[in-house]
């Protein structure tokens, strides 16, 4: 699961191996589908949006250049697919609409049900975040991207990304406290 | 360092990009430092906390679209290879050609609405005409023929001679003509109309068919001019 293997796969699906597609859909599909179970906090709209990630890699796959990092062109894909959905919406995903989706998809234990209170109250912290601060909070702790891939995936400095999660960090958790009836630290 | 440049580090902390010297420091500031303790705390508290929301699996169904649409993306670039039909040739034309605001679109369409309606009046307006043209013309003949005829068999002496007059500026005799200018020469009591009658004679093309009428009214006359007269013609004509 190299990059050189990743990238040499997208090489042959651009070149007309489509085929070869199927491998990238296997080792990436679950960890695209919760950045975007992440940033919609709906299961049904994050499966919709991995299909559309791979059907634009089909369309689109001419434009893939082989010095690219395969992972870094795939997340700028899912974030313009994401972006489109929001567009298509005219608004981003509200709080009250979405939050009681997330959580637990079976009946919880009574000794879980506190963890399961705060994947929710966490999940509705993550949702009032501006798009881009949640964006960033998703890459780096979810998605385990490093400062300087998520730098060439918004297109800015690396010192920006610092400042950026910084921030971001700091919102997450007055929102969270916010939720919990606490006082922001 | 100071608590500014020290907290400029702290998500440096919290991801793991940062090397042992820099951390040592933060930790050692942070013993130190009340306020920038509390907020190291803080954000690793939230940080830590996000650790508890699961990774989830997606439903089968996303891999069974993936590979249905996989399949039917092999199968057009299948189609592709094989090379282009007539329709996608068509379509790849119109796709070009065809503007692609719909307003434009209107426009075109109407345009050639009004192209196709416009040559449509045309043509069946020069139909028409021609048609017309050639009635009229028939008629024209019809009644000339009719004033021609007429005219000869006038009682009236001036009449018949304006009749033959007439029948001797026209390019074609029209039937019943000839027969009327042969009765004439036959049997008219006017030398004079007798006379003019064999100038038209003499004149029209038709005369081949009428050559044995004037031999044969050669016999019948009585006035030596018309006899010469008839004799004359007949003689130019056979030269």
């Amino acid at each position: 699961m190299n990059k050189a293997t990743d990238n040499n796969l997208m090489e042959q699906v651009r070149d007309g191996n489509a085929g070869k597609l199927a491998i990238l859909f296997e080792r990436y599909h679950v960890m695209l589908y919760n950045f975007f179970l992440r940033l919609t906090s709906n299961r049904s709209i994050s499966e919709d949006l991995v299909q559309d990630v791979f059907i634009r890699i089909l369309k689109y796959r001419s434009s893939y250049k082989g010095q690219d990092k395969f992972l870094i062109w795939l997340y700028r894909i899912a974030r313009n697919t994401h972006i489109d959905y929001l567009r298509k919406r005219k608004e981003d995903i509200s709080l009250g609409e979405q939050c009681d989706e997330v959580p637990c998809q079976e009946p919880t234990p009574p000794e879980k049900v506190e963890q399961a209170q705060e994947i929710v109250r966490l999940s509705q912290a993550l949702a009032k975040l501006p798009l881009k601060k949640r964006e960033v909070i998703i890459l780096c702790r979810f998605q385990n991207l490093k400062y300087k891939e998520i730098a060439e995936l918004l297109g800015c400095q690396i010192g920006t990304v610092k400042a950026l999660i910084h921030r971001s960090i700091k919102e997450l958790g007055k929102a969270y406290f916010e939720l919990s009836g606490g006082i922001a630290s | 360092m100071k608590c500014s440049q020290i907290k400029k580090r702290f998500s440096d902390f919290l991801t793991g990009e940062i090397d042992k010297t820099t951390r040592k420091e933060i930790e050692e500031h942070v013993t130190a430092c009340g306020s920038c303790r509390d907020e190291l705390e803080s954000l690793s508290a939230i940080w830590t906390k996000l650790g508890v929301l699961p990774e989830e699996q997606p439903s089968d169904s996303v891999r069974t679209r993936f590979y249905t649409a996989l399949e039917k993306h092999k199968q057009t670039l299948e189609k592709e290879k094989e090379g282009p039909s007539l329709g996608k040739l068509l379509d790849g034309w119109l796709e070009r050609w065809a503007p692609k605001r719909p307003v434009f679109q209107f426009s075109l369409a109407l345009m050639l609405l009004i192209v196709g309606l416009t040559a449509g009046y045309f043509l069946r307006a020069g139909l028409q005409e021609g048609r017309e043209i050639a009635r009229l013309r028939q008629e024209v003949h019809q009644i000339r023929q009719i004033a021609e005829v007429s005219l000869l068999r006038q009682e009236s002496l001036s009449e018949r001679m304006r009749g033959i007059d007439v029948t001797s500026r026209v390019e074609q005799s029209a039937e019943g003509t000839l027969e009327a200018l042969l009765r004439i020469v036959s049997s008219d009591t006017n030398i004079n109309t007798r006379l003019s009658a064999i100038d038209a004679l003499h004149l029209l093309p038709d005369y081949p068919l009428i050559q044995q009428d004037f031999v044969e009214s050669l016999s019948e006359q009585t006035s030596p001019l018309v006899e010469i007269a008839l004799t004359v013609s007949h003689h130019i004509k056979n030269l």
